[in-house]
């Protein structure tokens, strides 16, 4: 097991350092994709920790995403500060928002909590369209030459001889990766400690959690706000490639929550790695039908219906069942010798 | 029937199919001296209707490409009608297809994301079918501050300005005996705020001409009761109405504006009544509604591509897709007219910088008319990246079969362009 363990970790290294060499090595098409499925994998981690773990089913998190993107455009465009500094203002604003939104949305239950966070989501998006400084409902852009004059991308342009283009396209590849690999580290960390088993008793039966002295509403919202940041923080990068905002580009429901939800349903929703599955065959599904215009989104549908009748658990769910094999297993082996001095659990 | 294994199988199979062609393995090296150009247009999704010619018009520009002597490719990318898939196939085409040059066509929600990442990676953009303000000002890092706005180095654009809108609007209200009081229905989006502005919109351009303007304020698309707009121009006596909604929202209002007594003896309205589709679906109420023409098949205009007149074109179009002729025809014509022209002027088209420069200093009379960046027509700021073409004022008319015709009824503007017509009211 230890060694089994190693050697997993090992490999897991030598990949997390071919990841971040990558820019060095392959061409910018490459870079910027993978900037793009791991945007929608960070979303999708974040998404995993709510409706997976926690239980909070939302589909509001549009909300984050246009909170972040549009508090990174005001730090930019009003206040004139570096567009790394607009990211992480875009994040906390998220995580700020998502304090009023909890406190409306806790008081729903699951489907109810569904439509009440897409109701906070709209409403979010409304609201943004009546800001006339970043263009009301018609949007802005970055201004001309943002990207190039962003911390660090003349020693990264120095450093790898590239433009400067594909220096920032490097530097937002390198703070998206990190982004995902903190999120992956933090949510396994997190879930396997005490609060981590609190949060998915919770999940499992609310009354019953309660009953053996977890606090449910504290434990949520915890999730909820750091969730809100991390999704913050991923939509502001996110809109830093796409170099122009709209309240409908910002919070699409179809692009930053339904595409979520359907990553994470097809990978395995209430598992680390299934969103990691999810996204590989989402953006090979893209990739191949992007083209082909509706048919691409039937595809998807049929495709997200099939699972979820034949492979309940997702692919990963049902890659675990058939192999035994789980990485990143958030179970707890029952103590060795003797007593049993606390019950064995293993996640669902 | 499909079980868990076959399932898993087939899904199996399916992945790993995509993940050799997902180009994560290995770049094409191997670089040909084919011209790369990319065009981008909402194929499908809500604004799919500007795009019924783009099929048809690629292929005559790649049928008439090797007799001037282009080598091209075209690489057609669809934004779906969506920014943010705009932004991202203009990012495919630039870094995974290595397009030289990009067209984009139609409405600010494609244009522009294309032209603010091609402006970043330094590839020129011709541009079109979007009035100049949004295209322009929206793509300002602060469209609020005139101090602040920029011109571009490799994007331009084509079309005419709200200025010549708002103009040919007014002369089809001012040949009519009216009480000179407007209505207006502007949505708080891209269009809707440039027609309302107070500084470059339509109620300077009322003030100054002694119109009396009612606007309710700005309202959210899809809406589906407006029922207090309607109050609002009942209540002021409005016997002109405009407005620049998207099409669903001008059928749900007209139809509640009928059915709620509302007449006005003029109504005109922009980016709603483009399409002859939109207006059959209105029926006997879109008899005489009036709209803005950019393009119609008697403008006397002819391609520099292929000779045809616009007739020709419009004849040929409707015969390869079976439908009648829409405006967006003529103007993607153009597009490939204008990039067969600067290619050709140039002696490296790869250099994009020199490609830009040719861009610029285009000067031909295309299929809608003459386009030309710099002239005085345009206010200075955007001159440089801004040619216009002449619009004109139509009027849709029912026929005995039900299908509608737009007759040119106003022609102030572009007097070479003749009319079909005069201009008949509601009531």
């Amino acid at each position: 097991m230890t060694i089994n363990r190693n050697l997993g970790l090992g490999l897991a290294f030598v990949a997390l350092a071919l990841l971040y060499a990558l820019p060095a090595l392959a061409p910018r098409a490459v870079v910027q994709d993978l900037f793009g499925i791991l945007t929608l994998l960070v979303l999708a981690m974040n998404w995993n920790m709510l409706a997976g773990f926690a239980g909070l089913v939302s589909v509001g998190q549009q909300a984050f995403v246009g909170i972040g993107a549009y508090a990174m455009f005001a730090a930019i465009i009003l206040l004139g500060l570096d567009p790394l500094v607009g990211v992480l203002i875009g994040g906390v604003a998220a995580a700020v928002f998502a304090v009023p939104m909890a406190f409306f949305a806790f008081r729903l239950n699951g489907a109810y909590f569904a439509i009440g966070t897409w109701v906070v989501a709209d409403i979010a998006r409304l609201g943004i369209s009546q800001w006339k400084a970043l263009g009301g409902g018609t949007g802005t852009s970055l201004p001309k030459g943002t990207a190039k004059e962003m911390a660090f991308v003349d020693q990264i342009k120095a450093m790898l001889d590239v433009s400067s283009a594909a220096a920032a396209d490097a530097l937002t590849y390198w703070l998206m990766l990190s982004l995902a690999v903190a999120m992956l580290v933090a949510s396994y960390v997190f879930l396997r400690s005490r609060m981590g088993l609190g949060l998915q008793a919770i999940r499992d039966n609310e009354n019953a959690a309660r009953s053996v002295g977890v606090d449910p509403v504290r434990l949520k919202a915890l999730v909820f706000l750091l969730c809100a940041f991390g999704t913050g923080l991923c939509g502001a990068l996110a809109f830093i490639q796409i170099t122009r905002v709209t309240p409908d580009a910002a919070f699409s429901v179809i692009d930053w929550t339904a595409f979520v939800i359907f990553i994470t349903v097809i990978g395995g929703i209430g598992t680390l790695p299934g969103p990691i599955i999810g996204v590989v065959v989402f953006y090979a599904l893209q990739r191949l039908l992007a083209d082909y215009g509706t048919i691409y989104l039937i595809v998807l549908g049929c495709l997200g219906i099939a699972v979820m009748l034949f492979a309940r658990r997702g692919l990963w769910g049902m890659f675990t069942d058939r192999t035994g094999i789980d990485l990143l297993p958030l179970g707890h082996r029952p103590p060795q010798g003797g007593r049993v001095t606390s019950p064995t659990r293993r996640t669902a | 029937m499909i079980t868990r294994r076959t399932l898993l199988k087939s899904g199996a199979a399916f992945t790993a199919a995509a993940a050799t062609s997902s180009g994560l393995a290995l770049p094409a090296l191997a670089q040909t001296k084919k011209l790369k150009i990319g065009y981008v247009s909402p194929q499908t999704g809500p604004l799919s209707a500007f795009s019924a010619a783009d099929s048809f018009m690629v292929e005559k520009f790649l049928a008439s490409a090797p007799g001037l002597g282009l080598d091209v490719e075209v690489i057609v990318k669809d934004s779906q009608s969506n920014p943010n898939r705009a932004a991202e196939v203009a990012k495919e085409l630039i870094s995974r297809d290595g397009v030289n040059l990009i067209l984009v066509a139609s409405t600010p929600e494609t244009t522009n994301p294309v032209c603010s990442i091609a402006e970043q990676e330094e590839i020129p953009v011709i541009s079109t079918v979007a009035p100049w303000q949004p295209w322009f000002i929206g793509q300002q890092g602060n469209p609020a501050d005139p101090a602040s706005w920029q011109a571009f180095d490799y994007v331009y654009h084509f079309f005419w300005g709200l200025e010549d809108n708002i103009a040919t609007f007014m002369n089809m209200w001012n040949s009519v005996d009216t009480n000179k009081k407007v209505a207006a229905l502007w949505p708080n989006d891209g269009d809707g705020n440039a027609w309302a502005s107070p500084e470059v919109g339509m109620p300077p351009a009322l003030a100054a001409q002694g119109y009396e303007l009612t606007d309710p304020g700005r309202y959210q698309n899809l809406t589906d009761d407006f029922s207090a707009q309607i109050n609002a121009f009942k209540q002021a006596g409005c016997e002109i109405m405009t407005g620049i909604p998207i099409p669903p929202d001008f059928t749900t209002f007209w139809t509640q504006a009928k059915q709620q007594g509302f007449n006005p003896k003029l109504v005109s309205v922009a980016k709603a009544l483009l399409f002859p589709e939109s207006v059959a679906a209105l029926g006997e109420l879109g008899h005489n509604l009036t709209a803005e023409v950019w393009w119609s098949p008697n403008h006397p205009f002819k391609s520099s591509l292929t000779g045809e007149s616009a007739a020709d074109l419009a004849k040929a179009f409707e015969a390869a897709a079976k439908r009648q002729w829409t405006m967006p025809v003529g103007f993607v014509h153009a597009l490939f007219e204008v990039a067969a022209d600067a290619i050709s002027r140039v002696d490296d088209p790869t250099d994009g910088d020199a490609l830009a420069a040719a861009i610029g200093s285009t000067n031909l009379d295309t299929v809608v008319g003459k386009v030309q960046w710099g002239r005085d027509n345009v206010p200075e700021f955007a001159r440089k990246n801004i040619s216009k073409t002449p619009l004109v004022g139509g009027q849709w008319r029912r026929k005995e079969d039900d299908t509608f015709d737009l007759v040119i009824v106003e022609n102030a503007g572009a007097p070479e362009i003749p009319l079909g017509g005069t201009l008949e009211t509601l009531s």
